[in-house]
């Protein structure tokens, strides 16, 4: 293949697919642009008030039409703001500083196993990388991470028994807590002994719940949220919830903490761990942590990552819904648009006569084709910002559970996000309403702008 | 496929719904024909000289009807496998209190039939066992790269680790898989038997052979030898081994090491696999097992597949949630839009004709009908031939459509998938075409004289 | 007579027709003079409607050249023409097409929007042609308001508003009661008259033709003359127009 100086066009030659996609694609913004871009400069053109007096004429093909917009691109900004949870999810989750250390050859935490160990552990130029908090503790914590049973206390007949949790057993929960930084809501952080007294029970096992794990937990019994002193049944125990973590947005939204011996104990990962996370100053120094961590040996081979290294793997569950999104919209835009299609037929074929007149007043074809394309553009805005109102008054912040996975040997964390509608939703929501409407309007509007003057007035 | 048919509608009270109407279409639409021969032809001739019109909408129905039945596809399958089966029922026993389930291989002699140990509380008082060997299937995985430098879903394997006689009888999908598959598996110790993305992911032909490195396994690499392709569909990204080759992998890795075994060798079994038959026998069973003390140390849970299908699924509800009740919905809604959009243009371009049609002598029911019926007859006839379209385009091409979601790599479209096409294409038509209908139906034999003065 | 304003030379102008050739205009020839008022009467079929489309420059002779205002409307691009008519031409319409969505004075504005004038002229110009046709008081209705006599009034409005050339009627009066056509037809003889304007009328009713000062007939693709001319200024202008135009 002949290559070419530019490596822009270059690329294109060679990927005439990706080509002839982004050639409809820049056709597809010129036609919805170009008609907007042409009405704000001063040139001769059809006065606008003709097409909004004609809308408002046929106000329920308008309506009716833009309802159809309004779906699509409402489905559309849903499925997105779902994916901007997501990704806001897997991009908020982790520190820029902090080094996660796993077995050789886990992908995912709960394959991960590793041996007890300390800092002074690690080479003196590794360690010195390590901060520590305020009161000289390192910032390095042992966690043992598990996945395991809750029982649905008086499940509803017939429904959901029981549900996958996952805990986190901490070597140090007031450490873990800095290096996480994750803050409680309400109540405090388990302390030594770690167990609590409960009326009518006897000694519980202290746990610190996400703010979804509380939210969930409380609709199975009725509460909008677990609080403090409340109990669970988890696995062949039960536990004292002593506090609740700020909503942050992070995946730890979905987890329990715990003492790393009750979990060790009590899912068979007796003296193991599954992660170690160190926190360093910087995005930087985690990188170059985390190639000295690689380098170094312990009884067994060690992986490490930047945090945030780690959870952008974990993004590959929203690429993969990211890609059926685009499908699903690319076809209900097909719908939408031959729906828009059939209504400016119809509005042509029945302002034929006004099509002639204005033609032989003097207004070019160009003028016509505009005068059209933009009444096509009117019905899709409308119907695009209808969407915008609605789904922000309605959906934002709505939070729905989800699974976040590298893809990779079945792993996966299950997560809490909140539905996001961000000037980037809206702006592409916006957008692909128009562009729907410069497409539909588009085969339409040739025809008005071929229609023969006199022919039109017969 | 009528057995398959019948099936689904059994299985599904929206297949069933969806028969009903399909049968109720059926059977209006011929009447309609006898009845109304003229209006019915008045009405084609109608679509086909507003033959643009006809097009776009049956277009906008057909492409919308393909979406729906593809996402419903995923959620009916999803249902499905999640809803208990009241026969041939199936129960996992796995380790009791966390995920992923770990226990010691010997586990599984207490619940094999054929094993000396099996448990005496699961004979009945007359000798008999409550389950016979070819109701008993152990599942390990064991999971591998072929190249340990770029783990990838193209260079993983996930291997069901199992006896190859227990294929046949207890494996989902595979109760017609080709015996000399088997007897190729039996013959080969280190045979396998790989799913049709596997293969072309490894690149290899039935003979060859490969190695991996172990992902879950630390230190038990093993060589292969491919001798067999699973079918098209459910286990194209799959893999079968044999279990004493696996159980024989560690006895050697001890011996590497100096006697000392692998850290997980005795955690090694994943899944015990029991076919109960019905509840009633489930609950038995379950009890005998939850109670033994032979688990008492590593405790057991025993449940149905369906249920612990659901479970690990239930990190995906939501997005089933948001599928079956916002984004299928929308689509049916926008459907109707389109439908309604279309048919009430042509109502208001024909407003004339149905006052002459009137003064013609036709009742206000007649030209109601002759819009309705229209508007189904599109919407029915695209709603179908989208269906097939759907049916036709993924199980051909891939067997199903391939969305990966947890374990599942592709989903067949069901053959009831045709008549969800004419159910929702009929329905949203008919949710569209009422409105302009009843228009045109009160349209006033006036009119025709405004029109023409 | 003084040098025509429109002349027609030549003109020879055919369609093929499902394979078969049908000659419209067979060699045409028509001068107008500025000012004049100009019937053109034939039967259906005769050509008037193409005859029309060559003078609006919407078609184009096999053979022969239209002249309009010094140029040749037969060789213009049609980019060209779009911009040329609407200076040059007036259309008046039997079914006075008016865009129903808008208001009176809209739609008799719709020309100018396409001219380089200011706001406020172009106000002034509405105004006064508005003015002219006798609805100033009538300018925010909508054609629908309005009744056929009052619509085609607009329609001349919008016909005379860039001051055009030439204004081309096509049956003005073909859809209104006799008391309606008769103002239309005064109103038009009044512009030609007080205005100068010139004016084609096309049409087969034999009143309205009485009205010009010149018939020529359509027949078999050829114009045949009608020598006597039509008494000039027989016509008296109506009292309301006269104060309605000083006014």
């Amino acid at each position: 293949m002949r290559t070419l100086r530019n490596p822009f066009l270059n690329w294109l030659v060679e990927h005439p697919t990706a080509a002839g996609f982004a050639v409809v694609g820049a056709g597809i913004v010129l036609l919805a642009l170009l008609p907007i871009l042409l009405y704000v400069l001063p040139i001769r053109k059809v006065p606008l008030r003709y097409n909004l007096r004609n809308l408002q004429n046929r106000w329920k093909t308008t309506l009716v039409t833009a309802l159809a917009f309004t779906f699509v691109t409402g489905l559309l900004t849903g499925m997105l703001s779902f994916v901007r949870g997501m990704d806001r999810l897997t991009e908020s989750s982790g520190h820029p500083g902090n080094v996660i250390v796993l077995s050789d050859g886990a992908t995912d935490e709960a394959f991960s196993n590793l041996p007890p160990m300390a800092v002074e552990q690690l080479p003196r130029d590794l360690q010195r990388e390590v901060q520590k908090t305020e009161d000289g503790q390192w910032l390095f914590s042992k966690e043992v991470y598990v996945i395991v049973m809750y029982m649905i206390p008086n499940p509803s007949a017939g429904g959901r028994e029981r549900r996958f949790v996952q805990m986190r057993g901490l070597d140090n929960i007031p450490v873990a807590a800095a290096v996480h930084d994750v803050k409680l809501a309400v109540g405090d952080w388990p302390r030594e002994p770690f167990v609590r007294k409960v009326d009518g029970f006897g000694n519980a096992k202290e746990i610190v719940i996400g703010h979804g794990v509380a939210r969930a937990f409380g609709s199975d019994v009725g509460k909008k949220m677990l609080e403090p002193g409340d109990t669970v049944v988890l696995g062949p125990e039960t536990w004292v919830v002593s506090g609740v973590m700020e909503e942050g947005g992070n995946s730890f939204g979905s987890e329990i903490w715990t003492r790393d011996l009750f979990v060790q104990q009590g899912f068979g990962r007796e003296n193991s761990y599954c992660s170690y996370v160190v926190r360093t100053a910087s995005a930087d120094k985690a990188k170059l942590a985390a190639q000295e961590i690689k380098n170094f040996k312990l009884e067994r081979n060690l992986q490490a990552f930047t945090e945030r290294a780690y959870y952008a793997k974990m993004s590959e569950t929203s690429k993969q819904f990211s890609f059926a999104i685009y499908i699903v919209a690319v076809i209900m835009a097909i719908g939408g648009v031959l729906g828009v299609m059939n209504t400016m037929y119809a509005a042509i074929s029945q302002r034929g006569k006004d099509i002639g007149v204005l033609r032989l007043m003097g207004y070019r074809r160009w003028q016509i084709l505009l005068s059209f394309q933009l009444e096509s553009l009117l019905i899709a805005l409308l119907g695009g910002v209808l969407v915008c109102v609605v789904a922000f008054l309605l959906f934002n912040g709505t939070t729905v559970s989800s699974i976040i996975s590298s893809g990779v040997g079945g792993g996966g964390k299950s997560v809490v996000l909140r539905l996001i509608f961000d000037t980037f939703v809206f702006g592409f929501g916006l957008t692909f309403s128009l562009l729907m409407g410069a497409l539909g309007g588009f085969f339409p509007s040739l025809s008005a702008m071929r229609l023969r003057p006199l022919e039109s007035l017969r | 496929m009528f057995t398959r048919l019948y099936e689904q509608i059994a299985a599904d009270p929206i297949n069933l719904a969806a028969a009903i109407i399909t049968l109720i279409v059926l059977v209006a639409g011929a009447a309609y024909i006898v009845t109304y021969p003229r209006l019915f032809m008045l009405g084609l001739k109608n679509l086909r000289r507003h033959f643009l019109r006809t097009a776009l909408t049956s277009a906008a129905i057909g492409v919308l009807a393909f979406m729906i039945t593809t996402i419903w596809t995923i959620i009916f399958f999803i249902d499905l496998i999640t809803v208990e089966r009241s026969k041939d029922l199936k129960i996992i026993v796995t380790y009791r209190w966390s995920v992923p389930s770990q226990m010691p291989i010997t586990h599984a002699d207490y619940l094999n039939p054929a094993s000396s140990q099996f448990l005496p509380e699961l004979v009945d008082a007359q000798g008999n066992k409550l389950y016979g060997p070819n109701d008993f299937m152990t599942w390990s995985f064991y999971g591998g790269t072929t190249d340990p430098a770029k783990i990838t879903p193209d260079t993983l394997i996930l291997f069901f680790v199992m006896e190859p006689e227990q294929i046949i009888p207890m494996m989902d999908d595979l109760g017609d898989l080709d015996p000399k598959l088997v007897e190729a598996l039996k013959d080969k110790p280190q045979g396998c038997l790989l799913g049709t993305d596997k293969l072309k992911a490894l690149d290899k032909k039935v003979g060859e052979r490969f190695k991996l490195t172990s992902i879950n396994y630390k230190g038990i690499d093993l060589e292969f030898e491919i001798v067999g392709v699973l079918p098209d569909g459910r286990y194209n990204a799959s893999a079968i081994m044999r279990m004493d080759y696996f159980n024989k992998s560690f006895e050697q890795y001890a011996r590497a090491n100096n006697g000392r075994a692998h850290p997980l060798a005795n955690k090694r079994l994943n899944l015990i696999w029991l076919r109960v038959g019905d509840r009633d026998k489930f609950d038995q069973i379950g009890s005998i097992v939850m109670k033994s003390p032979r688990f008492s140390n590593f405790p057991v849970k025993v449940e149905t597949a369906s249920s612990l299908v659901g479970s690990f699924l239930d990190a995906y509800r939501d997005i089933f949630l948001a599928m079956k009740f916002v984004i299928v919905p929308g689509m049916l809604v926008i459907m109707a839009l389109v439908m309604a959009n279309a048919i009430s243009i042509t109502v208001r371009e024909r407003r004339g004709e149905m006052a002459v049609m009137k003064v013609l002598g036709y009742r206000p029911n007649q030209v109601f009908l002759l819009i309705v019926g229209e508007a189904v007859f599109v919407g029915a006839v695209a709603g179908l031939l989208a269906a097939g379209a759907t049916f036709a385009f993924f199980n051909l091409r891939w067997g199903g459509i391939p969305f990966r979601i947890g374990f599942f790599p592709v989903f067949r479209i069901p053959e009831a998938a045709l008549m969800w096409g004419l159910a929702i294409g009929t329905l949203t038509a008919l949710a569209g075409c009422l409105i302009p209908a009843w228009t045109a139906r009160s349209v006033k034999v006036s009119e025709v004289f405004s029109k023409v003065a | 007579m003084a040098e025509p304003i429109m002349h027609i030379r030549n003109v020879v102008k055919s369609f093929t027709r499902g394979g078969e050739e049908i000659t419209v205009l067979r060699n045409l020839n028509l001068e107008v003079a500025e000012g004049e008022f100009l019937g053109i009467m034939g039967p259906s079929g005769s050509g008037k409607t193409t005859l029309l489309n060559l003078i609006a420059g919407l078609d184009k002779p096999n053979r022969g050249e239209v002249w309009i205002g010094g140029r040749c409307v037969s060789t213009m691009t049609e980019s060209q023409l779009a911009a040329w008519r609407t200076r040059n031409i007036g259309f008046i319409f039997q079914f006075y097409h008016l865009l129903p969505v808008l208001t009176a004075y809209e739609n008799v504005e719709l020309p100018l929007l396409l001219l380089p004038i200011s706001s406020q002229k172009r106000r002034d110009q509405v105004l006064n042609a508005l003015d002219l046709v006798g609805l100033s008081d009538r300018m925010y209705h909508r054609p629908g308001q309005l009744s056929g006599g009052q619509q085609q009034r607009v329609g001349i409005a919008r016909a005379i508003v860039t001051d055009p050339t030439l204004i081309v009627a096509d049956e003005p009066t073909g859809d209104l009661d006799a008391r309606s056509a008769v103002e239309i037809l005064n109103l038009m003889g009044e512009l030609q008259k007080g205005l100068n304007k010139t004016i084609l009328l096309v049409t087969h009713d034999p009143r309205a033709a009485e009205r010009t000062q010149r018939i020529v007939h359509l027949e078999k693709g050829q114009l045949l003359e009608s020598e006597e001319m039509q008494a000039a200024g027989l016509m008296a202008p109506s009292d309301s127009f006269q104060a309605k135009a000083q006014g």
